[in-house]
């Protein structure tokens, strides 16, 4: 999977979790931008990441997403 | 103590004092007490100039160094703050607003986010000279702040806390063992709309160590994690909501600097403070329990390492605090025997002086009673609690969910311990509803991939017919309020539509 296929399929698991099909991720893109990211959809978000992708975040990890882009690089770093 | 000697002294004498230490740290930046004072001194100089006899101030409570100083600046007029909350419904403020009849309102957004009244944007105010000195003459019955909780009636309640509520609770508060000093990074992860972000600030600044926030835009459990690990917090305050969400990942965490940690505002279980415990091992846990009404906290636990008092898995909320008398009443107030459960009812300096303007409330909630040889004043909780023979104190759950079915009546804490037995580390809470005139049973279980079938068998084993819910609703996670604590209206609602 290259980094575009793989910002579809993020971008899919996003519009599921907060329930939006407008969203259109982009790397600069926090917490803020999106309705309704909280610590629970958060959570959510994760664990559908982790169960589509067969990977598992640490916690440490998990501190580090800043933002879209990061989340992308830390499952690209992970997946390949 | 008064107020002004246990509390606006030992902060401005930490920043006149000790101006270099650093006082915040907020959304990645460090400021010291002379530059909390700076701002402190700006704020103070533009309420003087208002002219106005207005007692109380609006202040969006922003995560931000100014709206920390405002705090403090209002504080320092003798006058007191209401605060409001950003992110929460505009009508909701809007009502707070109204009912409290505010003229003022001090926001530090670049964009103030009302309009329609007399703003004062904190970004525009520029510093002249340090405004420090206090007045030690101010009354302790003025009031500091007014706190809304929601009411039944679906207005909002404000519960007023004066000066004397405050350094009452300060001084139960250090003499229930609390220690912190200037070297402490101390952890302020709530919202300024709830109580516990007073002691969460205030205890620092008194003690001249450093506070850290948590911006509103952040994703909470990480970031407190976050400030946690790469800080070497010293001293926490968190609710079990968020070690809840650390959970999954405690075998990564291991955190030997953290020196206090306290637990609160929600029943915290017995197992989930244990397995915390490991990742904090050289830090002492409290269980601190207490409502608005009370000022932040009035009782605490002590966990030890080895054994725990607990009832249905949930901590012991422990013994009073200093300051404060605890009785458990029947329904007529008569205090009832060690050992048998009744209404937790309180009293002493800590009891706030009774709620804004709301005359029916201020006449179920308090009443007068003799107690050794005193004519008190008491506070009733709501909560159902028994005090053990060793003076501990056992909360069992809210009053309202202590609750008839089929004429037996029954503790909804009971069905949650057998839940979560059989569940093992997933969270559930019980819900009851009323269907038809019948009080039934929902419950809601923090997982999908639960068997509902072994899982009611397994009840059917531990508790009689009526108690085991009617119905189950699993969820991948529990609703939380602004105050991370388990949103029970939200959860309502889902049973309310699923029919």
């Amino acid at each position: 999977m290259n980094k575009d296929q793989l910002k579809m399929t993020l971008t899919r698991i996003f519009k599921k979790i907060f329930d939006d099909q407008s969203i259109s991720l982009s790397n600069e893109m926090t917490a803020s931008d999106i309705d309704n990211w909280d610590s629970l959809s958060h959570m959510l978000l994760i664990s559908e990441i982790e169960d589509v992708f067969s990977i598992k975040f640490k916690l440490k990890e998990l501190n580090k997403l800043k933002n879209v882009g990061i989340l992308i690089e830390t499952i690209f770093n992970k997946i390949t | 103590m008064s107020f002004s000697n246990s509390v606006i002294a030992p902060i401005i004498h930490n920043i006149i004092n000790f101006p270099r230490n650093n006082a915040f740290y907020i959304n990645d930046v460090f400021y010291n007490y002379e530059e909390f004072g700076k701002e402190i001194s700006k704020i103070r100089e533009k309420i003087k100039s208002l002219d106005t006899n207005s007692e109380f101030i609006g202040l969006i409570v922003n995560d931000d160094l100014q709206t920390y100083a405002a705090i403090i600046s209002i504080w320092l007029e003798g006058k007191a703050y209401i605060p409001i909350h950003p992110n929460q419904p505009f009508k909701r403020n809007k009502k707070i607003i109204e009912q409290i009849g505010l003229k003022i309102i001090l926001d530090s957004n670049k964009k103030p986010i009302f309009s329609g009244y007399s703003i004062i944007n904190l970004n525009e105010l520029k510093f002249k000279k340090n405004l420090l000195t206090f007045n030690k003459k101010i009354s302790d019955e003025k009031i500091l702040y007014i706190l809304f909780t929601s009411g039944s009636t679906g207005n909002p309640k404000g519960v007023k806390i004066n000066r004397k509520n405050i350094s009452s609770f300060f001084d139960s508060f250090w003499s229930s063992g609390i220690k912190i000093n200037q070297t402490d990074n101390c952890l302020q992860s709530f919202d300024l709309t709830f109580d516990v972000s007073l002691q969460s600030f205030l205890a620092p600044l008194i003690k001249g160590a450093c506070v850290f926030t948590v911006p509103h835009n952040e994703i909470k459990f990480s970031y407190v994690f976050g400030l946690l690990e790469d800080h070497k917090i010293s001293f926490g305050v968190i609710v079990p909501s968020l070690l809840r969400f650390l959970r999954p990942y405690f075998n990564e965490i291991i955190l030997p600097k953290m020196k206090t940690c306290i637990i609160t505002a929600e029943a915290c279980s017995l197992e989930l403070a244990m397995d915390w415990m490991k990742c904090i091992p050289n830090s002492k846990i409290y269980n601190y329990y207490g409502p608005t009404e009370a000022t932040i906290y009035c009782t605490y636990y002590k966990l030890r390492k080895n054994e725990n008092r607990e009832i249905n898995g949930m901590l012991s909320i422990g013994k009073p605090m200093k300051n404060v008398k605890a009785i458990i009443v029947d329904k007529n107030n008569r205090i009832l025997p060690k050992g048998k459960k009744g209404e937790l009812c309180l009293s002493g300096d800590q009891i706030t002086p009774g709620y804004w303007k709301n005359s029916e409330k201020n006449k179920s909630s308090f009443f007068i009673k003799s107690y050794k040889g005193l004519n008190l004043r008491f506070y009733s909780t709501g909560d159902i609690c028994s005090i053990e023979k060793d003076n501990l104190i056992l909360l069992y759950g809210r009053l309202d969910s202590q609750i008839k079915i089929q004429g037996y009546r029954i503790e909804i804490g009971e069905i949650e311990f057998h839940s979560r037995e059989f569940l093992k580390k997933i969270n559930t809470i019980v819900i009851p509803f009323e269907k038809k005139q019948n009080t039934e049973l929902a419950i809601f279980i923090e997982s999908k991939k639960v068997d509902k079938k072994i899982f009611f068998n397994y009840l059917k084993t531990k508790l009689p017919l009526y108690m085991i819910p009617s119905k189950i609703f699993l969820l991948d996670l529990l609703p939380l309020n602004p105050n991370g604590k388990i949103d029970k209206i939200k959860l309502k609602k889902i049973i309310i539509n699923s029919d």
